[in-house]
Parts: structure tokens; sequence; C-alpha cells
């Protein structure tokens, strides 16, 4: 499609003018560069940000259905007399006793609700109080099967010491905070007090730091029998909690889950919306940014092509004059505009990836203590793609109009030298 | 009788500009024949210039016929007339507009290149050869920028051959250089006209250039006001002016 005429006049124009093509090449490397930091960055934080908030937490809570007291001469089928004045109170149940009972029935099922869904937890939890000697302190106790509960926060990864999956009746596995203001070591006996005043003694069975506050500080964790013991339960548990391959498409698989269960499933989106704001406003300013950006080296692009074209209105008119067909002279500017696009990307690319590589390797010390990198940098081959393509796709875009503009050019008007 | 290689046939140009007209051509017919030299005098704004572009297929009649080579180009559009241009017509300006980008040898082959690598290579020999005989062959890998000004204009006159067309169009070729670059290029011209047997016409105010052509067309208001024979070299018969 491009003929060596074409060819061949777009790469001396642009190896003749090398102080402009290296103007052009510049201006779209350093916004190839600015797209890949930009995404990679903003998308970094966004990330941490979200599973620092996610990571403690179910991507998906299934509770019981919230239940709307109404009054008994509200049921219809109750053979109520319309003409008869009924009096009563209508009386909200305590959320706490608000339970999944039949939970076995539901676990398989929930297992296989959507192919998003990784793990299925089903838990209990309710506040008690921690007892050790003179010390007394409210904590929310969550009775969970551990292997399961492990797919939601990861307790057993960062135990500083003994287990969480291997948990059995009477341990309880608690956060080094916790353990710390107890002056708690392995196998140390603790008293839980439940709700309902039910005691129930405990020994400590591991001792975690996950770097989530809440789970940190604040939380035990027993197997799902004592707590429901404790929390005065039955057999019954008060949610499941799901963690999916995805937790993006949280509010999706909610929405696709929810018809086919008598429970209310919400999505931590929904949980937190605040921060879910937060990040769309983050990720608009990002994408302004980065349209500003791609504007930015397409408006660099175009005028210095425009330059070029202006530069060489003559030798345009004596091509067309000698035969060159508009389309011709077209496809040269639009073929230069590519190829310094394309040059661009060659240079932009591998200056992002090195900047990031860089900050990547920087470490430092946050406010717990732990060195850590303060970026969390995963470099997207398919951003590296993507920034090309739409480098790429500027060039076009922003010569296509200098280009059309050369194509035009009326070889009579060049020959009488005007 | 040699076939005309350009055929004007009641040919007139009429510029619009809006609602107002500007006549400029009226009522033009001549033939040209290979190997013919024609010089085309007239005034400014005679409309010298104006009929070399109808006839280099730059602009179409408002009126009349056109034949290059026996097929009627009139009314050919756009990307028809620049292929026929680019396969059988050679162009010299007043300015020869080389492309500094590329060497002398390649600005003299770019009527080949837009034809093709192969058509180009093939081509290469005998544009060597041209601009040996022109007393460029020291010249070839040098851009045009480091040439003079006489030396650019005979790059130019050799580019015109490139695709060895029908006929070459000059327009006003010798009118930027000084009277020796000038007459160089002038004699250049006739030679190779002589030599490859192509038929060239050269619009010019100069009057000792326009009596050393084959054949003077005379225009005037844009009407011809006559043509007469020059230095007569043999090429030309019954195809004068009608």
């Amino acid at each position: 499609m491009l003929s060596y005429f074409i060819r061949s006049v777009a790469f001396r124009h642009l190896r003749y003018s090398v102080g402009q093509s290296l103007l052009t090449i510049g201006v779209v490397g350093i916004s190839v560069l600015l797209i890949i930091y930009l995404r990679t960055i903003i998308g970094g934080t966004q990330n941490r940000i979200t599973q620092n908030t996610t990571g403690a937490i179910p991507h998906i809570t299934v509770e019981p259905p919230e239940r709307t007291p109404v009054g008994a001469w509200q049921l219809t089928n109750l053979g109520i007399d319309p003409d008869t004045l009924y009096v009563g109170e209508v009386v909200n149940l305590p959320k706490a006793r608000e339970v999944i009972e039949d939970w076995r029935l539901w676990l398989p099922s929930l297992d296989a609700v959507d192919p998003g869904v990784a793990t299925v937890s089903p838990v209990v939890t309710g506040q008690a109080f921690m007892n050790r000697g003179s010390r007394r302190q409210s904590v929310r106790v969550t009775g969970v099967l551990p292997e399961r509960h492990n797919g939601i926060v990861e307790i057993e990864k960062n135990l500083d010491a003994g287990r969480f999956i291997g948990m059995v009746s009477g341990d309880v596995v608690l956060g080094q905070k916790l353990a710390k203001d107890f002056g708690l070591k392995l196998r140390d006996k603790v008293r839980l007090v439940g709700p309902e005043g039910l005691t129930l003694n405990f020994s400590v069975a591991g001792i975690y730091t996950t770097g989530f506050g809440q789970v940190d500080d604040g939380q035990v964790f027993v197997t799902l029998r004592d707590g429901q013991s404790l929390l005065e339960l039955g057999g019954s548990i008060s949610s499941f909690g799901l963690k999916l391959t995805d937790l993006y498409d949280a509010e999706n698989v909610a929405r696709r889950m929810a018809p086919s269960l008598p429970f209310k499933v919400q999505s931590w989106v929904v949980q937190n919306p605040n921060l879910f704001r937060t990040l769309d406003a983050q990720g608009q300013t990002r994408d302004l940014i980065l349209i500003m950006t791609t504007i930015a080296s397409g408006f660099g692009i175009g005028s210095i092509l425009v330059m070029v074209v202006t530069s060489k209105y003559r030798e345009i008119g004596i091509l067309k004059a000698m035969g060159a067909t508009p389309g011709e002279i077209q496809s040269i500017f639009v073929l230069e505009g590519l190829l310094l696009a394309f040059v661009g990307c060659l240079v932009g690319v591998p200056l992002g990836v090195l900047l990031l590589k860089g900050l990547a390797a920087i470490r430092s010390v946050g406010p717990d203590g732990r060195v850590d990198a303060p970026f969390l940098i995963e470099i997207d081959p398919m951003l590296l793609l993507g920034a090309s393509l739409v480098a790429m796709a500027t060039g076009v875009v922003a010569s296509y109009f200098p280009a059309r503009r050369a194509g035009k050019v009326d070889p009579m008007q060049v020959i009488r030298g005007s | 009788m040699a076939h005309p290689v350009v055929e004007l046939d009641r040919v007139g140009k009429i510029y619009y500009n809006g609602d107002v007209e500007t006549p400029v051509l009226f009522d033009i017919s001549f033939a040209i024949v290979p190997g013919e030299f024609v010089a085309i005098v007239g005034g400014s704004g005679s409309g010298k210039t104006t009929l070399l572009n109808l006839m280099g297929l730059l602009d179409r009649p408002t009126a009349g016929v056109i034949r290059v080579e026996n097929q009627e180009v009139s009314q050919l559009d756009e990307l028809k007339r620049a292929r026929a241009r680019r396969d059988r017509l050679g162009f010299i300006f007043q300015f020869h507009y080389l492309l500094p980008e590329f060497t002398v040898l390649e600005n003299a082959l770019m009527p080949c290149r837009m034809r093709g690598r192969e058509f180009e290579k093939s081509q290469e020999p005998r544009m060597r050869e041209l601009l040996k005989a022109v007393g460029l062959e020291d010249k070839l890998k040098v851009r045009p920028p480091q040439l003079s000004g006489g030396q650019q204009q005979r790059v130019a006159v050799v580019r015109s051959l490139a695709n060895e067309p029908a006929v070459v169009f000059a327009d006003e070729p010798t009118g930027n250089l000084d009277s020796k670059s000038g007459r160089l290029v002038f004699d250049l011209m006739k030679r190779l006209s002589r030599e490859s047997g192509t038929a060239f016409v050269m619009v010019t105010h100069d009057d000792n250039f326009a009596l050393e052509a084959d054949r003077v067309i005379r225009i005037r208001d844009g009407r011809l006001v006559g043509a007469s024979v020059g230095a007569p070299s043999g090429a030309i018969d019954a195809a004068i002016a009608r």
C-alpha cells in the first residue's frame, strides 16, 4: 500500500530534518513515558489502598435478609376482618439475633454460585469481653472455619507465632497488639465472656500481625463451633464472607448472585462508598491528565508536521506536477507522523520501564516500622502496548490534517512561484 | 506524417471566481509532433503559462479537446491526469525545485521512483549517462544545495527526461539564470530533444531562444496570433497550427 516512493520521501524528510524529528520524538517519548508512569503509579496506589481496605474484609457479604416487621393485621391470609380495629406494636428484632440457620445447606451452593467466587467462609461475629487477671477489654469475637477463613484474611501467612489453620476447639488466635496489651504468649490462658454472660476458657494458639488495624487490634478468632457457643447462636451463623478472584468485579458478582438467594448480598463497594468515590475521582483525574498529555503530544506532532509541510510547499508542488497523486502526498506525511510516533514509543517505553524499575527498587521504613516499597509497581505489558498504540494513533490523527493540506497543494501555484 | 504527441482542438479556458468570469484562452488549435522544439512566446498575461498548464494536464480546459498521443485527456479526473503526467510527460520550471534531501542522481530519477523501485533501477544507467552528458558526472552523490543555479537547472532538465516522456514542457526554464547559464541550459534542452527525439514545448520571454526553436507559437490576449518556423530541424511537418 505504501509505495517505495512514499516510504523513501517520508524517511528522507525525517532524516534530513534531524532537529525537528528529534524534537517530535522527544515529545512523543515523554507522553508515552507519562502514560506508563501515571497509570502504573496511580494504579499501584489505588491497588494498595483497595487491598488495604479489602484485605481484611470479605469482597461480598451474605447476611440474613432484612426483615421488616409487619402487624398481624397486615397479613391478609389470616382472614382479617376489614371492619375490625386491631391494636398492636411493631417490634424490630435485635440485629444480633438475625442469623442464618441452615448455613450447611447453603454452603455448597454458595461455593458454586459464581465462577468469580474464590472462597466462602461461614462466620459468627459478636462482641465479648476478654479477661485475664485484672485486665478486661471488649473484643470482637469471630468464629470461623480456619481453612476457609484464611482465604478471606491471610492470618496463617502473617503469624508471628503458633497456628491458625490447625486451630481446634478451645484455641484463640489474636493480634500482636492485643497479645502485648494482655501480656499473652502462646498457650497462655484467657477467658472470653459472651454477650449473654456465658464464659469460656481459651488457650492462645496463634499470634499474628496482618497490618490491618481492625484485625490486629480488638479482634480474636475462635473456631466456628466455639464462636456459636460463646455467642449462644446454636447451630446458626451470622453471615457468609466471600472472597473473589477479581475484587473490582464484586458489585457485578453480587448483583448476579442476589436474585437466586434469600439473603442480603452486599459487595465491599457498597459497604465502602466513600473509598470507591475517592478511587473513582482519582482514576478520573489520572485519565484527564493522560488525555491532556496525549492531546499535547498530538499537537506537538501536528505543529511540527505543519511546519514541515509549509517548508516543503514547493517540493510538494513539483512532485505533484511530476505525477504524484494527492493520496501519495498525503500518505507521505501521515507516514512521517506514524514514524515519529513509533520512534517516540521506542524511546518512551524503555525510559518508562526504567523509571518504574528504579522506583520499584526503593525501600523505606513505614510508620509501623516495617521496611516496605513505597510504590506498588507492577509493569503491565498490555499497558506498554496500549500506550504505544495510543501514541501511534495520535501520530496518525495529528498528521492527518497537515497531510491533507499537503495533498491539496496546487502545483500551478508553485509553478507560478506564488 | 508523424502522429502529433500533443494536439489542441479549439481549446479555451475561462477562470471563474464566484460570478466573475475571466476568459484567458480562446479557440486555440495546433499540434506538436515528436522531436519538435516549440517556443511559446507572448507578453505578460497573454496566457502562455495557462496554455502550458493545459497541455501539461495540470489544468482542464473549459472548451475544446486536448489529446496526448492520440488519447483524449481534457476531462480526465485528477488521479488519471496525475498518472498521465507521471508516465508520459516531463516538466522543467523556472525554479528547479529539486528535493534537498535527495542526491543529484536520486532527484533525476524521482519520476521513475514514483513508478516503483524496479523501474527506477532499470532507468538508472540511462540517467547516469544523461547526467554525465550534461557535465554532472562528478556530482551524482551531491545534494542540490551544493550545486550552482545552472547546475541545478541542468539536473531538472535531465529529470524531465527520466520517464522517457512523449513531450517535455518547460516554463521559462532560463528565466532565473544568468545569460551564460541560460544559454547552457537552452542548448542542453535542444541537444537532448534532438538526441532523444522528445518534443519540447518551452514558454520563454527571450526572443533569441525563441528564434532558435523549430517553431514559434505566438499568443496575444489569449489568442493564437501566428506560428512561424524557426531554425528547421526537419521534424516539422504538416501538423503545424491549423
